[in-house]
C-alpha cells in the first residue's frame, strides 16, 4: 500500500514534467536533436555491422572454411603490386605433384575463371565462368545442384558443352522456368544446361556469389574460352587441418616450381580467412568511426540537457518555491526535473530510432541492413540514462532551493 | 465560561538568527506567541521589523535559530524538510501579496496543486477542487487561465487553493497588497467570512485598514512583539 502510494507520488511529479515539456516544445526538440544524432549513428553502425557479419558469413561460404587455392595474386595485399605481377601462372600438372605429396589434401581440382558475354534469344548478360574437374562437384561449397546434374567424366573427357548455371540464369534468360535442357550461347558458342545451383542472393565479398557463376568442364573452357581469364588451384582440405595443409601445399609448390631455399615464393596459398583478416579490421574501422561519433554527440547532448534543464530550474523558481510552500517535498520536485529531462533524451532517442526505421525501410532491398528490437531496448536504456545523468545536477539544485529565496523570486 | 480554545500555535522564546560574516543579525529576538482556533490575527510592523521571518517559521517554510515551536502540538523547529513539507501541505494555507498561481494551468489545476502533494486520488482531488473554488464563488471560472481572471478573482483562486487542503491555519502575506481598493474590500470581507466560518487567520500587513479587520492585533518592532492586543 505504501509502495503504491509512493509509485502514485512518482507518477504525478513525472506528469508535472511532461506538462513542461509540451510547454516548451520547440526547444526540447533541439535539445533532443544532439541525442537523435547520436542515437542514429549508433544505430546504423550497430546494424550496419551485425549486417554486414552476416552477409559476410554468406559469402564466405562461397569460398569455403576447408579451401585452399593456390593462385599467382594473393587474395590481400598492400599495395606491392608489383611484386605478384610477373609471377608465372598457376599451371594444372602442379596438382599433380599435389595429389601424390600431399597428406591433407583430400581433393583437388583448377578453376579456370573468366567472364564472358552470355546469350538467350534477344537476352544478355555477363557471366562468370569457371571450368573445372568432375570432382569439384564435390568441392562446391555453399551451394549445391539442386536442379539436374553436375557434368561426368565422360564428358569431361570429351569437352562437351554443357554447363551447370547459378541462380540468376534462370530467373533472367527463361522467366523463372526451368532451365534444364535449354541452350544458350557463351562467347557465341552454344551450350546445354544440365544443372542449376542453388540461389544465393548476394554477398559482399568480390564475386562472393554464385548466382552468375557457370561452371563447365575445364577441357570444354581450355578450347572454346581462351581469352584473358585466370587459373587457380582449388584444394580441398578438412577445415580443422586449415593452416596445416596450407604450409604442405606451400612446400610442394616450392618443390614442384624448384625455388631454391631463400628465394621468395612465386605463388600464392589462399584461403577465406584472408578476407576474414581484411573484413575484420574493416568492421573495426567502421565500429570505432560510428562509436566515436556517437560517443561525441552522446556527451555533448547530454551537456544540452543539463543547460536546458538549468535554465528550466532557474525559469521556474518561482514555481519550484510556490510547490514547495503548498507541501512538496525535495524528492518531489527532483522527480519531476529528472523526468522532464529523461523526456528530453527519449524524445531525441527515439526520434532517432524512428530515422533508422524509416531508412532501412526505404533501402530494405538494396543495402543487407537489418533492424531489431533489441536495439530499441537498449537505446531506449541508453536515453533513461543520460536523461538521468544529465538532469541530475539542475535537478538536484532545484530541489534544494530555499522555498523562501524561491518564492521571492521574480 | 466558554470552553478554553484550541491552541493551534504555540510559539516559546522564539530568535532567527543570521550571521553575516562580521556582523549578526537578529532578525526575530526572544519572541513568544500562541495562536488560537478561529484566531483572526492580524501581524504588522515596518519593512525589516521581522515580520516576515516570524511568518516564515509560523508558515514552516523556516526554522528558528532558538526556541520551540509547537503546531498543533507537534514540535517543529526540529522537524526535517520532508516532515516540514508534510506539514505546510495539511496544515497550512498561503495567501500572497503576488497570488503565486502557475500561469499555464486553468484554475481548476491550481487549487489541485497542493492536492497533488497529498495522498488523493485523482476523483477525490477534483472534487475537493471544485467544492473550494465554489466556495470562493468562482465555479464558473473552473476552465480560466490566472491571465483570464481579473485580480480579485485571481487573489480568490488563490484563497481557495490555500482552503483546498482543509488547512488549520490561512496564512495571508499581504493579500490586498496587489489589488485595488474594491477588490482589496471584497477580498477582506471574504476573509470575515471564512472567520465566521471557524478558519484560523492570520494576516501579515503594513496596512493599517487591514489590520483593523482583525479580532487581534500583533505589532512587531525591531524582531519583538511590542504590541499584542
Amino acid at each position: 500500500m505504501v509502495r503504491l502510494h509512493l509509485m502514485n507520488n512518482i507518477f504525478k511529479n513525472i506528469l508535472i514534467g511532461m506538462a513542461a515539456i509540451r510547454a516548451n516544445l520547440t526547444r526540447v526538440i533541439l535539445t533532443s536533436l544532439g541525442l537523435t544524432i547520436g542515437i542514429f549513428t549508433v544505430s546504423i553502425v550497430t546494424a550496419g555491422v551485425s549486417s554486414i557479419d552476416r552477409e559476410f558469413d554468406k559469402s564466405m561460404e562461397y569460398y569455403g572454411n576447408d579451401k585452399v587455392y593456390v593462385g599467382t595474386w594473393p587474395w590481400s595485399f598492400d599495395f606491392d603490386w608489383w611484386k605478384y605481377r610477373n609471377r608465372p601462372k598457376v599451371k594444372e600438372n602442379s596438382l599433380d605433384f599435389i595429389s601424390q605429396y600431399s597428406e591433407y589434401i583430400t581433393a583437388a581440382s583448377i578453376k579456370k575463371n573468366t567472364w564472358t558475354r552470355a546469350s538467350f534469344g534477344n537476352k544478355s548478360s555477363w557471366l562468370q565462368l569457371n571450368g573445372v574437374y568432375p570432382e569439384y562437384q564435390d568441392m562446391l561449397s555453399g551451394t549445391k545442384v539442386v536442379n539436374g546434374r553436375f557434368f561426368s567424366q565422360n564428358e569431361w573427357d570429351l569437352q562437351r558443352r554443357v554447363i551447370i548455371v547459378g541462380g540468376t540464369v534462370r530467373d533472367g534468360f527463361f522467366d523463372g522456368k526451368d532451365p534444364i535442357g535449354k541452350k544458350i550461347r557463351l562467347n557465341n558458342v552454344t551450350f546445354e544446361i544440365i544443372g542449376e545451383l542453388k540461389k544465393q542472393g548476394m554477398g559482399m565479398v568480390p564475386g562472393g556469389t554464385l548466382d552468375n557463376l557457370v561452371i563447365m568442364p575445364s577441357t570444354t573452357f581450355k578450347r572454346i574460352l581462351t581469352r584473358w581469364g585466370f587459373d587457380e588451384l582449388v584444394l580441398q582440405t578438412n577445415p580443422e587441418d586449415m593452416a596445416k595443409a596450407k604450409e604442405e601445399v606451400a612446400m610442394i609448390m616450392r618443390v614442384a616450381r624448384k625455388i631454391k631455399p631463400g628465394q621468395d615464393d612465386n605463388f600464392s596459398v589462399n584461403s577465406a580467412d584472408a578476407y576474414q583478416e581484411q573484413f575484420d579490421s574493416l568492421k573495426i574501422i567502421i565500429a570505432g568511426m560510428g562509436f566515436l561519433v556517437t560517443g561525441i554527440s552522446l556527451v555533448v547532448s547530454a551537456i544540452g540537457i543539463m543547460n536546458v534543464m538549468f535554465v528550466s530550474v532557474r525559469e521556474r523558481t518561482k514555481e519550484i518555491g510556490l510547490r514547495k510552500a503548498m507541501g512538496a517535498t525535495n524528492n518531489n520536485i527532483l522527480v519531476q526535473f529528472l523526468s522532464e529531462a529523461v523526456a528530453i533524451s527519449i524524445i531525441g532517442g527515439s526520434t532517432g530510432i524512428l530515422l533508422v526505421k524509416l531508412i532501412t525501410l526505404a533501402l530494405a532491398n538494396t543495402l543487407p541492413v537489418e533492424f531489431d528490437l533489441v536495439l530499441i531496448f537498449y537505446t531506449f536504456m541508453v536515453c533513461v540514462f543520460i536523461g538521468v545523468t544529465a538532469g541530475m545536477i539542475p535537478a538536484r539544485t532545484a530541489a534544494k532551493l530555499n522555498p523562501i529565496d524561491a518564492l521571492r523570486h521574480e | 465560561m466558554a470552553k478554553p480554545k484550541k491552541e493551534v500555535i504555540s510559539i516559546q522564546n522564539i530568535s532567527k538568527i543570521y550571521n553575516l560574516g562580521d556582523t549578526v543579525v537578529k532578525a526575530l529576538d526572544d519572541v513568544s506567541l500562541s495562536i488560537y482556533e478561529n484566531d483572526f490575527i492580524s501581524i504588522t510592523g515596518p519593512s525589516g521589523s521581522g515580520k516576515s521571518t516570524l511568518m516564515n517559521i509560523i508558515g514552516c517554510l523556516d526554522v528558528p535559530s532558538l526556541g520551540v515551536y509547537k503546531f498543533n502540538n507537534e514540535l517543529i523547529s526540529k522537524m526535517n524538510d520532508s516532515q516540514l513539507a508534510n506539514i505546510r501541505n495539511e496544515k497550512i494555507g498561503f495567501v500572497f501579496q503576488t497570488f503565486n498561481l502557475l500561469p499555464k494551468l486553468t484554475s481548476l489545476q491550481n487549487v489541485e496543486v497542493p492536492l497533488i502533494y497529498s495522498s488523493l486520488g485523482k476523483t477525490k482531488r477534483l472534487e475537493r477542487s471544485k467544492e473550494a473554488l465554489n466556495i470562493v464563488g468562482l465555479s464558473d471560472r473552473m476552465t480560466h487561465k490566472p491571465n483570464e481572471l481579473s485580480g480579485g478573482q485571481r487573489q480568490r483562486v488563490a484563497i481557495a487553493r490555500a482552503l483546498v487542503n482543509k488547512p488549520s491555519i490561512i496564512l495571508a502575506d499581504e493579500p490586498t497588497g496587489n489589488l485595488d481598493s474594491k477588490s482589496g474590500t471584497e477580498i477582506l470581507k471574504f476573509f470575515d467570512e471564512l472567520h465566521k466560518a471557524g478558519n484560523t487567520l492570520i494576516i501579515v500587513t503594513h496596512e493599517e485598514s487591514v489590520a483593523k479587520r482583525a479580532k487581534r492585533r500583533v505589532k512587531i518592532f525591531d524582531g519583538k512583539i511590542a504590541s499584542d492586543e
